[in-house]
């Protein structure tokens, strides 16, 4: 059996993508809401993380849906999805997810956008004004449904795959959690690093803020992937099976140990703890914890999706 | 803020009762839709005993539901031999749908292509329906689903519910078995030969434990090995 292609892999890598950017797209509009209330308060638009965001989370969630289109056997007939429904499908209620969340986020991003918009439109189209007031006076719903749907949205990437009863690793009640978990840090680190890559300094404010919050954040996803996987060798029989495919020997293995555990999840442990106990925060440590970041979601949404349908029920 | 707080608050929870009530219809709905049952319910037995392992099953499905060559709705699958010269024997079983009654194929389709047919309980695919996500391939816990290369729409046997059955003819693998290892009936109608077999004789389906509550039963044939 190779490990990446075997014969009960239905969902190949795109499958992935799509999960990860879901996830980046949820994760990041997360931390711009957080960051908006706890830190700038009014202004958040001059903030080159929150711009960071306001820029990653559409283009991923729509990268992520268009490759999503792409891997079906007939793209053109995706409108399909759109329009018959059924409620019992996991991914038919996430496709509702989706497109109301991206209503909502960019509903929130007009928001913050609002000053600059509305100066730019005064003399041009004034009635835009009237559209930015009109939100403006729903923006607590806005930003409380927001937050709501930018979470529904991470845990349904890993709904997704639980509800796959023939995979005893991947029919798992952790998993959802696991990746909302994960999907989070993947957007914070998404908002860092593009924030650093505009006119962000590593030492600002919001970048103090969202490394406060992600060193919890990455314990809870250790514990996450220790409950996960316990238990799976507690249930038994193929599901022991499964977590022994997966963690054993062989390329995912060292996927897992190496990629996931070491370079996704120690190391930006470790540099976070570093830099907020030193307080200095360089250009590079800052890009280089969130691309370790980034690389560790991405790997774990592979891992997940491959070793997941190694083993049958 | 305070006002602003309490009508998000507000608007969240109507959100969430609205949710609720209408999962919580769409469960009444299904289980009314159980409840108004018809009278026939589709399933088959295979007979490893009887089964000599032709494949002449294979061919007539292929045939008449004019399945591409490549994929199958119905695979016989050969484990042995068993036994010594000259009393060597080889164990068959057969691979296809079990129109689970809990289908997960059906639970995961995003569209209802995947379906279950009301009126005779079998699982079926609207091939126009179907965008080919192949979330019910993967859902699928007995790895039998695959995309058609013609269609590229997901695929499956049936029970030729358009065409032999239309045709008011017995399933054509059923047609096609020389020894009658396959019989095919309703489970609701008590003389019919499938539920007279069904009494008479021990028999088994796969992975019930999953809870799909399949109706493709077997009569098991010895099996020639042991394993743990
Ligand atoms: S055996 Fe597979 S395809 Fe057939 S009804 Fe059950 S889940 Fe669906
Ligand atoms: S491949 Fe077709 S039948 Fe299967 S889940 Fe997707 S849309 Fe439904
Ligand atoms: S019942 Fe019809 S579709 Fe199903 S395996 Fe037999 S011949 Fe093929």
């Amino acid at each position: 059996m190779s490990a990446l292609h075997f014969d009960t892999l239905v969902w190949h890598w795109p499958i992935a993508i799509y999960l990860f950017l879901a996830g980046v797209s949820a994760g990041a509009m997360f931390f711009a809401v957080l960051l908006k209330h706890f830190v700038l308060k009014q202004n958040a638009y001059q903030s080159g993380f929150i711009r960071a965001a306001c820029i990653v989370a559409p283009v991923a969630v729509m990268a992520g849906l268009g490759i999503l289109v792409a891997d079906l056997t007939k793209p053109l007939d995706f409108w399909k999805i759109l329009v018959f429904y059924n409620p019992k499908s996991v991914m038919s209620m996430g496709v509702l997810i989706l497109l109301i969340y991206q209503v909502f986020m960019f509903m929130w991003i007009g928001l913050i956008f609002r000053k600059p918009v509305d100066a730019w439109c005064e003399s041009r189209f004034p009635i835009v004004l009237k559209l930015t007031a009109l939100l403006a006076r729903f923006e607590a719903t806005i930003t409380g449904l927001l937050v709501i749907l930018s979470l529904a949205l991470g845990a349904y990437t890993g709904f997704l795959l639980s509800a796959l009863p023939g995979y005893p690793m991947l029919k798992n009640p952790v998993l959802p959690l696991l990746f909302l978990a994960s999907g989070l840090s993947s957007g914070a680190a998404s908002s860092l690093l593009g924030g650093v890559l505009m006119n962000g300094k590593p030492n600002d404010k919001e970048v103090h803020f969202i490394h406060k919050v992600e060193i919890p954040l990455i314990l809870v996803e250790i514990v996450l992937i220790f409950t996960f996987f316990m238990g799976l060798v507690l249930t038994g029989g193929q599901s022991k099976m499964a977590a022994f495919n997966a963690l054993g020997y062989g390329f995912w293995g060292w996927i897992f140990w190496v990629g996931i555990i070491g370079l996704g999840l120690s190391g930006p442990l470790a540099m976070n703890l570093f830099m907020t106990t030193t307080s200095k925060r360089k250009w590079a440590y800052v890009a280089g914890t969130a691309c370790l970041s980034l690389i560790g979601v991405l790997l774990l949404r592979n891992f997940i999706l491959y070793t997941g349908q190694m083993t049958i029920a | 803020m305070e006002n602003s707080k309490r009508r998000f608050l507000k608007g969240t929870c109507a959100l969430f009762a609205g949710a609720t009530g209408a999962s919580l219809l769409a469960t009444v709905n299904a289980s009314e839709g159980a409840k108004a049952e018809s009278d026939i319910k589709y399933a088959m037995i295979h007979d490893e005993t009887k089964c000599i392992g032709c494949r002449a099953c294979e061919v007539a499905c292929r045939e008449t539901n004019q399945v591409p060559e490549g994929v199958s709705r119905v695979r016989i699958e050969q484990t042995g031999p068993f036994g010594e010269y000259p009393n060597e024997y080889y164990h068959f079983s057969r691979v296809s749908c079990q129109h689970c009654e809990d289908a997960p194929c059906v639970n995961v389709c995003p569209t209802g292509a995947a379906f279950i047919e009301k009126e005779t309980g079998i699982v079926s695919v609207n091939a126009w329906k179907c965008v080919g996500c192949q979330y019910c391939i993967a859902a699928c816990p007995y790895k039998i689903r695959f995309i058609n290369p013609v269609t590229h729409a997901a695929d499956k046997c049936d029970f030729c519910r358009e065409t032999n059955l239309a045709q008011g003819k017995q399933p054509a693998c059923v047609e096609a078995c020389p020894t009658k290892a396959l019989v095919f009936g309703n489970l609701k109608d008590p003389t019919s030969e499938l539920v007279q077999v069904l009494r008479a004789n021990p028999t088994q389906r796969a992975k019930v434990a999953l809870g799909t509550r399949p109706k493709l039963f077997r009569i098991l044939a010895k099996s020639g090995e042991v394993i743990l």
